[in-house]
């Protein structure tokens, strides 16, 4: 029997068009465009899962900066105290303990500060 | 341990103070960069990106603001009417002359980020050129030098 590649290509364009559903206008129900679409969506999650790394990290600096900032410590200062006392925290927990845990930042910007 | 997430401020959770600010005497780039770190609300622990969390800002005085240099001639202010030949000039001078209000709101608009929030951001600020203001119900703390 003859083999034709029409369920293959069915198959393959059904697959595009469910991922792009929602998309506006002819994105989301015409093929070639939405293939278009779907294929630079996950070059942008590619691309963003590495981004969201340095973006995380750049949030945190912010946050923490601006809570050494009310204890009078710029960021650097407070940092620079924390690696001299061998505090072993990172960013992301700073940054947590600057908005939840007050006190506790508090002491630790006391503590920097005798470094610094 | 169990991992944890990254605080988000969201439009429920953000709480919005307001600032006054005497501008007598003070320098206007100087007191503009402060302001818009506020008006983004970089000055807390809970600033998120995406959300306008800043505070407030009202200023007073704000003919008395102060600039080094010739800049009260020299800084010129461009806009254009959209006709040919329609690009208006204002020095600093003038404009403090007759609407010292703008000269402030221009430079912190200047610093704010074009983005879908500094719209928002930039309506937290507040300008007047007498001492006086009309939000002494909103209670602004007076930001410190």
């Amino acid at each position: 029997m003859r083999i034709k590649r029409g369920t293959l290509k069915n198959r393959r364009h059904k697959k595009y068009l469910k991922e792009a559903k929602g998309y506006r206008g002819s994105r989301g129900s015409l093929y070639r465009s939405a293939r278009e679409g779907v294929e630079k969506a996950h070059s942008h999650a590619y691309r963003d899962r590495r981004r969201k790394k340095r973006e995380f990290r750049k949030l945190w600096i912010t946050r923490i900066n601006a809570g050494a900032r009310q204890h009078g410590l710029s960021y650097s200062e407070f940092m620079t105290g924390l690696r001299r006392m061998d505090v072993q925290m990172n960013r992301k927990v700073l940054a947590d303990m600057a908005v939840r845990d007050k006190s506790g930042f508090a002491k630790l910007a006391e503590m920097a500060k005798t470094k610094v | 341990m169990k991992s944890f997430r990254t605080y988000n401020l969201t439009p429920e959770t953000r709480k919005r103070n307001w600032h006054v600010v005497d501008a007598e005497g003070e320098i206007l780039g100087r007191l503009a960069t402060r302001i818009a770190a506020i008006l983004r609300g970089k000055d807390k622990p809970e600033f998120t990106p995406h959300v306008d969390s800043g505070d407030f800002v009202i200023v007073v005085n704000a003919d008395k603001i102060k600039t080094t240099g010739r800049k009260l001639d020299k800084k010129i202010y461009y806009r254009h009417t959209g006709y040919p030949g329609g690009l208006k000039e204002t020095s600093l001078r003038t404009l403090l002359q007759h609407k010292p209000e703008r000269a402030i709101y221009y430079a912190v608009k200047g610093m704010l980020p074009k983005n879908k929030l500094s719209k928002a951001q930039l309506k937290k600020l507040k300008v007047y050129a007498g001492s006086e203001h009309p939000h002494q119900a909103q209670q602004p703390r007076t930001l410190q030098p």
